[in-house]
């Protein structure tokens, strides 16, 4: 037991040191974003119509003037202590910048990723239960079809038939968690469904693919001569040994819905993260969109590591 | 099924050799390409829809009623009739003129990304399989750029580029890399072990032959797989750039910056994005189906399981 739980501990640090070259990295691309910029990227941020006042300005507020090494280690010393830096636009912190966006957009991560997984898993389930029957099609179709709309395209023809046409949900807007529970989820059905339908469809191709190879092994078999009904089998039995593919797509999954939130929190008007995004890019905010992509890539890495820890953890099968 | 006929035939008794010669060889020309159509449903029907609109995008200043670009405010926002088939936009631009020119930028993106995020790939996958004190370097390198979400980097990227249509592939492009890169690197890794390889080192084959000769062919077919899913994904992503104001100038019309300059209209004018949205998700629909039909016929062992 002793042994076993030292096992487990050595093991969580072992998984939680291997992240940080992974966000090393992140962060180096990060930082050599500006590079990317082609000529002088003071002057490309300050825009057009600058003065040569403003390039100075912003070439001395993101130290443009030193080497690139040095500039490296001095940002990431500032980033490892909370500072992101100021807005070259509104001069806020970034840091509050984020603060004020984050509750629409981790709202609509939380509603999607529920939304999807509980509509995604069980359809993948029936599919390889009754593979090559009509739900088993109509999945096939949707994991192709998921992957072929743009998401914002989604948002367009759900927004236009629910709400324009039928007036069922709100067309646009978001409204606080703290002005109520239904209020709240109102407003994020038609984003969640929307940012949804990729990750539904990978969801459930997966699942059905993981349910298919579990449903040939013996014991599936043995389960049903024992008499257990075909409830218990699929979604107790089988579900749990088929659960590694499908937690893990789920993880990597969050990489789509990071994407897709910039489009739909547009097409919605949902004053999240991605309109920040939106907003930082059209105005080149260069210490915003850094600080962003490094936020989310943060997000992405720390739920494979959970969701690497948990599955690791909880599966008897796997060594560690 | 044609031939289990003539097996019946045979076991009645019945003499047929005389007309086989006759007989045969027509028949097995027509079931070849039918038995193909047959198999290979996906890559068939992915790839007509493709062609048609490849041939759309070649075509499109012969199919185009109009110049594209031609602004003319007395027809803006006109609905869809037998002058301006798809309506016409704010700015009363002709919309199917704008809509068959704009296959050419979608194609011409998903294609690019597919080359050029195919090539980098696969020589960071060879150098990674192959050079042993370089994989762990590369792929940590690797699983970091991979943790950067790749809208969010293609985003980053177009906006501090400045936005082209060159900026854009190569946004998508460098956004699709690592996982070409780990697919090859993989493929080699597994290559590494088959006794072929063995032998052509046993055999003294320099190494640059070993990768071209032994290795390269059999990284081609994954490769060309997962290379048409890149073409698919860039060409939404182009349209998701577009979409945001960070994808390919609107001078010259591509189904993403149509879509996005119908945005404002989209309540009482909805078929200005839902249009172009059509034409583009049924190309990628059809990329996406010629992805499935090929690694089905490319790699059986994966095809059970898809």
């Amino acid at each position: 037991m002793f042994q076993g739980l030292r096992r487990v501990i050595f093991y969580v640090l072992r998984r939680i040191i291997t992240t940080v070259p992974v966000m090393a990295v992140v962060a180096l691309f990060v930082f050599s974003l500006l590079y990317v910029t082609p000529g002088d990227p003071a002057s490309v941020i300050a825009g057009d119509q600058a003065s040569p006042a403003d390039v100075e300005r912003i070439r001395q507020g993101l130290h443009l003037d030193q080497p690139y090494l040095i500039r490296f280690a001095q940002w990431l010393w500032q980033i490892l202590q909370g500072d992101l830096g100021r807005s070259i636009f509104t001069n806020l912190p970034v840091s509050t910048m984020i603060a004020q966006r984050v509750e629409p957009t981790l709202s609509l991560m939380i509603v999607t990723v529920s939304f999807a997984v509980s509509v995604a898993v069980p359809l993948g389930v029936i599919a390889a239960w009754r593979a090559g029957g009509l739900v088993d099609r109509l999945v096939m179709v949707f994991a192709v079809f998921g992957f072929s709309v743009p998401v914002f395209v989604v948002g367009y023809v759900l927004a236009y038939v629910l709400s324009v046409q039928l007036e069922w949900l709100p067309v646009q807007g978001y409204t606080p968690f703290s002005s109520g529970f239904w209020p709240w989820l109102r407003n994020l059905i038609l984003p969640a469904v929307t940012l949804g339908f990729a990750y539904i469809a990978l969801i459930a191709r997966i699942t059905r693919s993981a349910m298919l190879e579990v449903l040939q092994q013996d014991y599936v078999r043995t389960a049903r001569a024992k008499g257990i009904g075909y409830g218990a089998i699929l979604f107790v039995h089988a579900l749990k040994n088929a659960a590694v593919p499908i937690v893990t797509v789920i993880g990597l999954g969050i990489a789509l819905l990071i994407g897709g939130a910039v489009a739909t929190e547009s097409v919605f008007a949902v004053p999240g993260l991605g309109r920040l995004t939106i907003d930082a890019i059209l105005q080149r905010d260069y210490p915003v969109i850094q600080a962003i992509v490094l936020l989310f890539s943060l997000v992405y890495v720390l739920v494979n590591l959970v969701v690497d820890l948990i599955y690791t953890l909880l599966d008897p099968r796997i060594r560690y | 099924m044609n031939v289990n006929a003539n097996h019946s035939e045979w076991d009645a008794g019945v003499s047929v050799a005389p007309e086989l010669p006759d007989i045969f060889p027509e028949r097995r020309a027509e079931t070849a390409l039918w038995r193909f159509v047959r198999r290979n449903p996906l890559i068939v029907i992915g790839g007509v829809i493709l062609g048609i609109m490849i041939v759309i995008a070649l075509l499109a200043p012969w199919l185009g009623t109009m110049d594209p670009t031609a602004l003319a405010p007395a027809r803006r926002m006109r609905a869809p009739s037998s002058q301006y088939w798809f309506g016409t936009d704010a700015l009363g631009r002709d919309l199917y003129s704008r809509v068959l020119y704009g296959a050419r930028v979608s194609l011409t993106v998903g294609v690019m990304v597919a080359v050029v995020a195919s090539v980098a790939g696969l020589a960071i996958g060879l150098v990674s399989g192959f050079v042993r004190w370089s994989d762990g370097i590369l792929m940590r390198i690797m699983d970091g750029w991979m943790s950067i979400p790749p809208i969010l980097l293609a985003i980053a990227l177009v906006a501090l580029m400045r936005a082209s249509m060159t900026n854009v592939i190569i946004a998508i492009s460098i956004a699709e890399i690592p996982r070409m890169a780990r697919l090859v690197r993989g493929v080699v890794l597994s290559l590494r072990e088959q006794p072929f390889v063995d032998a052509a080192i046993a055999a003294a084959t320099p190494t640059p032959a070993i990768i071209l000769r032994h290795i390269l062919p059999n990284t081609v077919a994954p490769l060309i797989v997962q290379a048409t899913f890149a073409c698919g994904g860039a060409m939404i992503a182009e349209a998701i750039l577009s979409f945001i104001g960070a994808g390919t100038p609107s001078i010259t019309p591509s189904w993403g910056n149509i879509m996005a300059e119908g945005r404002s209209l989209w309540q009482i004018k909805p078929y200005i994005v839902f249009i172009p949205a059509a034409f583009l998700s049924i190309t990628v629909l059809s990329v996406n189906l010629l992805g499935d039909g090929l690694r089905d016929a490319l790699d059986p062992r994966s095809a059970r399981s898809a």
